[in-house]
């Protein structure tokens, strides 16, 4: 309980530190929102300067720090320059969408990786290894909106799936049967693009994992007991190899907001991305801020859930600095 | 033993990727950022052996393209004409190693220009584009994952080891690593620094701070692995021996986190390369004229250079192999160094 | 977002409407309605008569952010507002020319200073409440007030002064300039009428800039254009619906508009929108790259593409000539000696390739230009600027009189080098996520280095670029392009008066700095306030062959309008002013009926 609570009290700091720290950065960085209109021949530069002021960006930082912590405490995290609303809502509705689609592509992800990696961890420099390592290369070559595009592409000409988007229009209408089929199909590409790109670094770390314990002593002592093949793999080799895994999982976990915004903007995927990227590249400050610290919370879960299950799985460290 | 076999092919096959990549200006035939503006989008060049009359050449020879008429991108074999490819061909002036000057080139031809890799939007040939782009890349790729990884190990191994509040404050620190929009800083930086540093300067300038603030995850993966490595017996035992911490650290708990950098490594120098790409989206990344294999991959990512010019595909056929040789090097260097290995045991 | 999606719409910065012409010259297809109730003053529209339902399926690059026609100012916002708002003078995107829209007539006095407009009768917005002068009235009110914000009210001040407004009864008003003005009526074009009855309060409480944003429901919102707000979904669609009240007929009496539904999806990548099209869940297309363009012609299935021939954009590149401080970027001042020297940029044109351009970036889909009126702009180009063919020795020989001279470099290429023995070596920014533009910079490179030129490219991201060009100054040279809006010179007024915020290679002087800049302040001053064309295009025209033979910017290629739309779609007729293919909308219509199911 008194972890915990220190954990909360940790991430509070956390939040406030990079909410900080990101206020600083969009201010290092040149330009502002309404410098597009400076190349707009219509709008003359005394315009500009009175929304900036409006908007407050001719202040100094700590005053528009200040006047976002009140915004915050409010609930609205901060107010978006382009959509003239409070963030909050903004990013409320889309991070669902996001959520849908990464935590579906994440459990994917990990269900493919973990045999793959055991599989070619036990045939170490067999036929299946190296084609998993074969595979796996190529597939870090290929830069993820390549291949998002070839998909959509392929989406396209076969007419198999929707090229993007989350639901057909009339979506409302359908049968609740053809509402799942419906949302099957359109996730099933960009599902199939974040498992792809995250396969890699998956496979690789549970294979080089299992690599490590496969010769240890005990499982050889387990295999001469006649303990079936499959027990052996999953049941006492991967616990004992699981140490980087549950780091990795955490990661997972803190990514799930921010791992998937340009694959949401190739495939249209209704998603924080759009928007996102589109606050990032036009300056939209407090849009930017707002998802910053959403995926800052993730983070902060994924890292707090991961050290649980480092001291739950394994047991040296459960019983070293914890226990005193 | 079969291990250090294993990582003998490894480490030949890398040096010899490397080589490749070190002398490119031997290997292509070109200049990477020479333009030929009659030559966009040409498709790869067919090497022939026998002629539209059936004879038979001895060395192997193509026809040039010649552009079709009221057309972009469409070519044909100027079959009237056959160019034979020569061996060990005077060509453009490049710098061996970026040392020694020197004309000489693989191969070559004279009078027209033979592409075998196809040309991109500029007429520039591809196969010296690849070659070139690979110095840039791959120093990049290797600076990018040194730096995060010998800070990953630093910071990882230290929160581990250590332990109490300096884990605590560490591990802390790597969320807002994770999370901050790195971005920002930077394009401040760019704009910070004159246009007259040359973009090139620019690039690595940025690599390196982007290396630098990657250590977060290698560091997260060491510092789990740390905590389980230093509770174990013969640490323990170390320990209780009055082993400084110094000895434990080199000497126990470190050997024990290198499968994971390993396998970070392997999976870093590609993401680093890749990640200029959109570095080059954001005006950070090389600049044109140069070439690298991350501005070369960008083109993959247009609709229509997918569905209409699939040789320029060929650079992601052609980084597979470094991909694949970092992996193979990793897992080999992870078996030779595998602590139960069969008949060495603990 | 990364690849090349970005790259016209940088340009989509421009919101141009507006200008010039006589009243005379106006309506192409105006006759007063026969058929529906006997009160209301309809606008009946020449052109095939459709058959009615269906839904149309477009495409946006990005989220609307707004409804509310006064503080719009991207793109997609703008193009969702096109169909929901009217003006009382239309500019038809096809002509070019002015039309009466809500306004039935518009009286000029004989001195030019005096608009009479009177509104259509028996007039509704789109939830039924009527029209009359005092919406008329209060939208002035609201464009103008300086507390709004609106970009729009810069278009309204003439001659220093904002026009005014007075009601003479519920039909008729008059607007009064203060000086005669050029543009004519068509400055009432794109200021959408505001319905007073849902905005007069928050307008009153100051919270205008919350009303009209996409979480206004829908029975809040109202307008005057074909099409009225039925549902919006964030981050996925926007849904209009014909709006029942719309104020124009066929020829047939038949109410517009045809469509039931028009669909906004939001598609944020380019390439995807080019997928969405082919694949056949979007049924038009526009502002196409020519790659694109090509891919999809070659696979033609149901759909046609049209390539409607340059429009209003111009790519040019332009070198700083701001008159920089000693402090600010020395090493900028020092080369400014080259880029003031006139030879040295006619010089860099006559070396510049634009038929490598238009045929490399554009794939011969686009014009090489001398000067900023593209060949789309047929009534204001000057057939008299002369179009140079690229030339390196007329470039040796004048970079030679300038006092230029050539040494052989340490490769043994030569290198260009001035009086002083200094290397010309600079660098040209431009905006990293516009492919088009990145590319002509490299060609300009390649072609500057054939004159001993050393040349960087530097690619910067647009908002960094934007902060180097227009605030700290801190540049060589700039690839650029803008957009006009409109092919009334007026729309780029402020590139090219000295004091203008958008007179690139220098801005906001306070004092022309060169003698030929005071002279294009003095004939765009005069063709402001000339009233009629002949005699605005004879200055206009002075103006073009001033900026041909001083070269503050070098101009380069115009890309064509690509478009293409579903064989189904009739009525479709593209433009080269925007929006390209909507600005029929009211006319579009589904020829089977068929309409996009949408899948």
């Amino acid at each position: 309980m008194r972890f915990l609570s220190r954990r909360l009290i940790h991430a509070v700091l956390v939040l406030f530190g990079v909410s900080i720290l990101t206020f600083l950065f969009t201010s290092l960085a040149p330009g502002d929102y309404f410098d597009e209109m400076r190349l707009n021949p219509q709008i003359a530069p005394e315009t500009v300067v009175a929304l900036r002021a409006q908007y407050q960006l001719d202040r100094p930082l700590p005053v528009r720090y200040a006047r976002w912590l009140n915004s915050v405490v409010h609930g609205d995290l901060g107010y978006s320059f382009s959509y003239n609303s409070p963030v909050g809502p903004l990013l409320w509705v889309r991070a669902r969408n996001t959520l849908f689609l990464t935590v579906t592509a994440t459990l994917l992800s990990w269900g493919l990786a973990l045999p793959l990696g055991v599989w070619s961890a036990e045939r170490l420099g067999g036929l299946p290894d190296s084609l998993i390592s074969w595979m796996m290369a190529g597939l870090m070559a290929v830069p993820d909106l390549a291949l998002a595009l070839g998909l959509l592409l392929f989406a396209a000409r076969s007419g198999w799936f929707p090229t993007g988007g989350l639901a057909s229009l009339g979506f409302e209408s359908l049968s609740p049967i053809n509402e799942l089929r419906d949302l099957t199909l359109h996730m099933f590409l960009p599902v199939a693009v974040l498992v792809l790109t995250a396969l890699p670094l998956l496979v690789r770390h549970v294979r080089a994992a299992m690599a490590g314990v496969l010769h240890a002593p005990f499982l050889r002592a387990a295999q001469g007991h006649g303990i079936p093949r499959r027990r052996l793999l999953y049941r006492y080799a991967l616990p004992a190899a699981a140490n980087p895994l549950i780091s990795l999982f955490g990661f997972s976990i803190g990514a799930l907001l921010s791992g998937s915004l340009l694959v949401e903007v190739v495939m249209s995927w209704p998603g924080i991305g759009p928007l996102l990227v589109e606050a990032i590249l036009s300056r939209d400050l407090y849009v930017v801020v707002g998802g910053v610290l959403l995926s800052t919370l993730f983070l902060v879960v994924g890292n707090f859930v991961a050290d649980v299950f480092l001291y739950w799985a394994d047991p040296r460290i459960r019983a070293g600095p914890v226990a005193k | 033993m079969i291990e250090r076999r294993k990582l003998a092919k490894w480490l030949v096959v890398l040096v010899a990727l490397h080589g490749l990549i070190a002398c490119a200006g031997f290997f292509a035939p070109y200049d990477p950022v020479e333009q030929d503006r009659q030559l966009p989008y040409a498709r790869p060049m067919k090497l022939h052996l026998i002629d539209t009359q059936g004879r038979v050449h001895m060395r192997p020879f193509f026809y040039p393209l010649r552009m079709r008429e009221g057309s972009f991108d469409q070519y044909d074999e100027d079959i009237a004409r056959a160019m034979s490819l020569k061996l060990f061909a005077e060509g453009p002036r490049y710098r061996l190693l970026g040392l020694l000057p020197c004309r000489l080139h693989l191969f070559g031809a004279a009078g027209a220009r033979i592409c075998l890799l196809g040309t991109d939007g500029y007429g520039r040939d591809q196969l010296s584009r690849i070659l070139y782009g690979g110095q840039v890349s791959l120093l990049a790729g290797l600076l990018g994952a040194g730096i995060t990884l010998s800070l990953g190990l630093g910071i990882g191994a230290a929160a581990g080891y250590f332990g109490g509040w300096r884990d605590e404050v560490l591990m802390r620190l790597t969320e807002p690593f994770l999370a901050l929009p790195w971005l920002y800083m930077l394009l401040g930086l760019r704009a910070f620094l004159p246009l007259a540093v040359s973009p090139l300067e620019a690039f690595f300038l940025i690599v390196m701070v982007i290396g630098a603030v990657g250590w977060a995850r290698p560091a997260r993966l060491v510092r789990g692995v740390v905590l389980s490595a230093k509770e174990r017996d013969f640490v323990r035992a170390a320990r209780g021996f009055g082993a400084p911490h110094r000895y434990l650290l080199w000497r126990h708990v470190l050997p024990e986190t290198s499968s994971v950098l390993l396998t970070q490594a392997a999976i870093l120098i590609p993401q680093y390369v890749l990640a200029e790409m959109t570095l080059s989206f954001l005006g950070l990344g090389v600049p044109e004229p140069l070439a690298s294999w991350g501005n070369l991959l960008a083109n993959l990512q247009q609709y229509s250079v997918l569905t209409s010019y699939w040789w320029m595909y060929l650079p992601a056929l052609a980084i597979v192999p470094f991909f694949l040789g970092y992996l193979g090097l990793a897992s080999a260097l992870q078996e030779w160094a595998d602590p139960f290995k069969v008949g060495r045991g603990t | 977002m990364r690849s090349r999606n970005a790259s016209s719409q940088q340009c989509w910065m421009l919101l141009n409407l507006l200008l010039a012409l006589a009243v005379g010259l106006a309506p192409v297809v105006i006759a007063l309605a026969q058929q529906p109730a006997p009160h209301e003053d309809l606008l009946t529209l020449s052109g095939e008569a459709g058959r009615s339902g269906g839904r149309l399926v477009v495409s946006l690059r990005a989220e609307p952010k707004t409804l509310n026609p006064v503080l719009a100012t991207d793109a997609p916002s703008r193009e969702v507002i096109a169909t929901m708002r009217a003006d009382l003078v239309h500019i038809n995107r096809a002509t070019q020319l002015t039309e009466a829209a809500l306004a039935k007539s518009v009286k000029v006095s004989p001195d030019g200073l005096q608009y009479t407009v009177t509104l259509r009768q028996g007039l509704r917005f789109s939830d039924g409440q009527p029209l009359d002068a005092d919406d008329v009235l209060f939208t002035f009110r609201v464009y103008l007030d300086e507390s709004v914000h609106s970009p729009q009210r810069d278009l309204l001040i003439v001659g220093g002064k904002p026009i005014t407004v007075h009601k003479i009864d519920a039909q008729t008003l008059v607007f009064q300039f203060a000086t005669p003005y050029g543009v004519g009526e068509r400055v009432f074009d794109g200021l959408a009428i505001l319905p007073r009855h849902l905005l007069e309060k928050p307008y009153q409480d100051g919270k205008l800039a919350q009303i009209g944003t996409l979480s206004t429901p829908a029975n809040q919102w109202a307008g005057l254009g074909p099409f009225r707000l039925k549902e919006y979904v964030a981050g996925q669609r926007l849904i209009l619906e014909r709006n029942p009240y719309y104020w124009k007929t066929d020829t047939k009496g038949h109410r517009l508009p045809y469509l039931d539904e028009l669909v906004f999806l939001f598609v944020p990548s380019s390439d995807a929108q080019v997928l969405r099209f082919q694949s056949g869940e979007a049924d038009v297309i526009s502002g196409l790259g020519a790659e694109n363009f090509s891919v999809l012609s070659r696979q033609r299935r149901g759909y046609t593409m049209v390539d409607a021939g340059p429009g209003l954009e111009y790519n040019f590149l332009f070198f700083n000539l701001n008159d920089l401080d000693g402090k600010t970027a020395p090493e900028v001042a020092r080369k400014q000696k080259w880029f003031r020297e006139v030879k040295f940029r006619q010089a860099v044109s006559a070396a510049v390739d634009r038929e490598a351009i238009v045929r490399l970036v554009y794939q011969g889909r686009g014009a090489a230009l001398w000067g900023p009126v593209t060949p789309g702009n047929r009534r204001w180009v000057d057939a008299k600027v002369v179009h140079q063919p690229r030339s390196l020795d007329k470039a040796r020989q004048l970079l030679r009189e300038a006092g230029f001279t050539w040494t052989s470099g340490a490769s043994g290429d030569s290198a260009l080098i001035d009086a002083e023995g200094r290397p010309v070596e600079f660098s040209i920014v431009t905006s990293s996520s516009n492919a088009d533009r990145t590319k002509m910079s490299t060609l300009i490179q390649d072609d500057l280095k054939q004159l001993g030129m050393r040349v960087q490219v530097v690619p910067l991201e647009f908002r960094s670029l934007i902060d180097r060009v227009m605030q700290t100054k801190e540049y060589d040279a700039c690839v650029l392009g803008l957009v006009s809006f409109d092919a009334d010179p007026n729309s780029d007024i402020n590139v090219w008066l000295s004091n203008g915020g958008t007179h690139l290679w220098n801005p906001s002087q306070t004092h022309p700095a060169t003698q030929w800049e005071g002279e294009i302040d003095r004939l765009m001053e005069e063709q402001l306030t000339a009233t009629s064309y002949e005699q605005r295009k004879k200055l206009y025209d002075r103006v073009q062959e001033i900026l041909a033979v001083f070269q503050p910017m070098i101009f380069l290629a115009s890309p064509d309008i690509l478009v293409g739309a579903k064989n189904t779609i009739g009525n479709f007729h593209p433009a080269v002013l925007e929006p390209y293919v909507l600005w029929n909308v009211e006319q579009l219509y589904l020829r089977n009926g068929a309409g996009n199911s949408g899948r």
